[in-house]
């Protein structure tokens, strides 16, 4: 191939695609290990690699969340929003995190009626989730929710927790762009967080568009992640 | 676990070895145990051919030689894989060639890594759900019966708890497309709409005015489809086709410029580029598309030989014959199978010759390609046909490449694509006039003959008629619209003096005929309908 062939997209494309292979075949080797070591009895161990796994989740998920932003900078992501069913998505988004959920001991449960559907770009919105499950999971003390519903011609989409909750320098207004809200430099969350906010920002129907906010409270007064799409 | 998955047959297509392990361990710990694997497209297409699949999960990037695509792309040309099989992609990340590229044939999904498990199950689980739901719509499409594909999606919306009454609509609007019913089309993308604003809908509403003739309505409504949405391919390959007919080559080069910025990989884009971007004098990017072009469908099943015959007139263009040559070489060791491409390449040496000033090399060239399309009469495509034109043309042989011209003209006289590439090729030799000339008189040729027809039809003169059209198809073996003529004076003429087998029977070998031209054209099934109910 010639040099004037390679194009820095592809470069980095075709690197996370080699990255993403190593870390699938890391992580379900680790998943393999971790459920010997359960029959084993090994807890110690166990927990020591659900928080590897943990930390090879939250890498891969930021190689899609980088990859995504750079092309959606470019205006080269395939965007496709179209119908989907919420709880599939959900659920698409819950079964990559389930295996974390149970070296931690965090329930996780859904609120969505399985005859809702919703304009969404499919893969965009399981990254948010994703990387919102990822969150609670580092805030949450065992318990998490993920609703979704329609209020006032926006699908709602929220993730709560019973942690802590948000510190105040955290907490997003609806309407204000994530990127003016968000430090980089004050929290370790703010690659999610733009990420998340771009994507809401994409969701258009006429002249509404997708927001993000965060709030504390919710059903367990933790944390809430609300992410509105029209 | 459904007992279909369990049973089910599966192959993993993926060049690396860990991944094909790890794909390999989830489906067995899901109870599979008749799993293949293949680590290239080739080992897969050999195992697809001796083998039938129920399920195959393949990586969309194999390394080097063919990607899924291209594999799957084979796959279902050459029918080692049937409607029921589902196919997964597996990929690292979303693209817009995979997404919304020029792909003839879709996967039924696309898995985006890091794959688990229990994400695997759920999807292969809801894909045989979706499949079965979907199967009768999609075998009555492969066997061309698209009148009661349109009657199973009815069906299907019209059943309670319909799970993707959406993805069923978009299947019915393009059938109704296909078979011409563009009223019923129209009113299907309204409705969408009207809820709405979705790219698929108003890019339909387009498809529909392109169809009848309204371009430039058609044109706006691409342009405005791609203004909220510039991802939607769709849109803009068909933005381009409606410049085409509207004869702006320059707008059309622009759209197809930004179209492969965004999707990079896509043969037929690069190609139509290429096509473009010599029309209008652009060589350097007629060059780097046509080289493209051959570059990304060395592997593809649907690959042209018009893509080196493009870059031979472009070196010829720029002085440097000896490098067309040389192209046309390698498009001959690539077609080495296929007579129609053996034509194409002729003409295209006879033209390079010519330019070197070797009249004796250039005419002996141009008389292979002559002798290498008697043996095929009719049967040559309106691209080769206008390629050998043009170098005929080119060699000063103006009667017989009228001759040519027109017979193309004639048996396309409603398509205003290939009038346009007519009227450019006369245009080219600096012969314009006698181009738009020859373009008018062929079609109004054909359009008196068949008004001739229906006027004899309207006074119930149907022998007179169908004598008038019976000589008027055998001079145009290919026009639809003079095919689909004489079969409403037939069918018109049973209707009033009653049925004969001699008459049914040649209604039927006209009306395949037409199948095989032109499956959606518009009243084929109509008849085909009619003449299947004996009426």
């Amino acid at each position: 191939m010639a040099q004037e062939d390679i194009s820095f997209t592809d470069l980095i494309a075709s690197t996370i695609h080699d990255m993403k292979n190593s870390l699938n075949v890391q992580i379900s080797e680790l998943e393999k290990v971790a459920a010997q070591c359960r029959e084993r009895g090994d807890t110690q161990a166990y927990t020591d690699l659900g928080r590897v796994i943990y930390q090879s989740n939250r890498m891969n998920s930021n190689l899609i969340q980088l990859l995504s932003l750079y092309k959606l900078g470019k205006s080269i992501y395939p965007i496709d929003i179209s119908e989907h069913a919420i709880a599939e998505v959900i659920e698409d988004g819950l079964l990559q995190s389930r295996s974390i959920m149970e070296f931690k001991g965090v329930a996780i449960s859904v609120e969505c009626d399985p005859g809702l559907y919703w304009y969404v770009d499919r893969d965009l919105i399981t990254g948010v989730l994703t990387n919102a499950l990822n969150n609670a999971y580092q805030y949450t003390a065992d318990k998490i929710l993920v609703a979704a519903r329609v209020a006032n011609g926006m699908l709602e989409l929220r993730i709560e927790d019973n942690g802590h909750g948000y510190p105040a320098h955290m907490l997003l207004q609806e309407g204000i762009e994530a990127a003016k809200g968000i430090n980089f430099l004050s929290g370790s969350t703010g690659l999610g967080f733009y990420f998340s906010s771009q994507v809401a920002q994409m969701h258009k129907n006429g002249t509404r568009h997708g927001t993000l906010s965060t709030e504390n409270g919710g059903a367990f007064g933790g944390g809430c992640f609300v992410l509105r799409l029209p | 676990m459904s007992a279909s998955l369990t049973q089910a047959r599966i192959l993993v297509i993926d060049d690396f070895q860990g991944m094909r392990t790890m794909l390999r361990d989830f489906l067995r710990a899901m109870g599979i145990t008749r799993i293949d694997t293949a680590a290239s497209g080739k080992e897969a297409i050999s195992q697809l051919r001796s083998a039938h699949y129920d399920i195959v999960i393949c990586d969309f990037n194999l390394g080097l030689g063919a990607n899924g695509q291209q594999v799957l792309d084979e796959a279902r040309m050459h029918d080692h894989i049937g409607v029921s099989t589902i196919w997964v992609m597996v990929t690292a990340e979303k693209t817009t060639d995979m997404v919304m590229g020029a792909a003839e044939v879709k996967p039924d999904d696309y898995l985006l890594k890091p794959i688990n498990q229990k994400l695997l199950e759920t999807r292969l689980e809801k894909l045989i759900v979706r499949k079965q739901a979907l199967r009768g719509i999609e075998e009555a499409i492969r066997a061309k019966d698209f009148m009661a594909a349109i009657a199973q999606c009815d069906q299907q919306l019209k059943a309670p708890g319909v799970v993707n009454p959406q993805e069923i609509q978009r299947i019915k609007s393009e059938l109704l497309l296909t078979v011409g019913d563009y009223d019923a089309a129209n009113a299907l993308f309204q409705s969408v709409l009207a809820a709405r604003s979705v790219p698929w809908a108003k890019t339909g509403l387009g498809k529909v005015a392109f169809h009848k003739g309204q371009y430039a309505e058609a044109r706006d409504l691409f342009q405005q489809v791609l203004a909220e949405n510039r991802m939607f391919m769709e849109a803009s390959d068909w933005l381009v086709k409606t410049l085409d007919a509207m004869g702006d080559a320059e707008q059309a080069q622009q759209v197809l410029l930004d179209a492969v910025k965004l999707s990079p990989n896509s043969a037929t884009r690069q190609k139509s580029l290429g096509d473009t971007a010599l029309k209008n004098g652009a060589l350097d990017v007629a060059q780097a598309a046509f080289e493209k072009t051959i570059k990304i469908s060395e592997f593809s099943p649907h690959k042209s030989p018009s893509a080196f015959t493009g870059l031979a007139r472009v070196f010829t263009a720029m002085d440097t014959p000896e490098e067309a040559l040389k192209v046309l070489a390698r498009g001959k060791t690539a077609f080495r199978d296929s007579p129609e491409a053996a034509i194409q390449t002729a003409a295209a040496e006879s033209a390079v010759y010519k330019k070197m000033g070797d009249t004796e090399k250039s005419e002996a060239a141009m008389a292979n390609a002559e002798q290498l399309m008697a043996a095929l009469p009719g049967k040559v495509n309106p691209e080769v046909a206008m390629e050998v034109a043009q170098n005929l043309l080119a060699l000063g042989r103006k009667e017989q490449a009228s001759d040519l011209m027109r017979d193309l003209v004639k048996n396309n006289h409603e398509n205003a694509t290939i009038s346009h590439q007519v009227e450019a090729l006369f245009e080219q030799a600096d012969l314009g006039a006698e181009g738009r000339s020859l373009v008018q008189e062929s079609q109004q040729e054909v359009v008196a003959i068949n008004n001739q027809g229906v006027l004899l039809a309207k006074k119930g003169e149907f022998l007179e008629g169908a004598k008038l059209l019976r000589s008027a198809v055998q001079n145009l073996p290919n026009s639809e619209v003079v095919i689909m003529n004489l079969c409403g004076l037939l069918i018109g003429l049973m209707r009033k003096e009653g049925k004969t087998d001699a008459l049914v029977h040649e209604v039927k070998g006209l009306l395949e005929r037409v199948g095989q031209l032109n499956p959606a054209n518009k009243k084929y099934h109509l008849y085909l309908d009619a003449i299947n109910r004996g009426e």
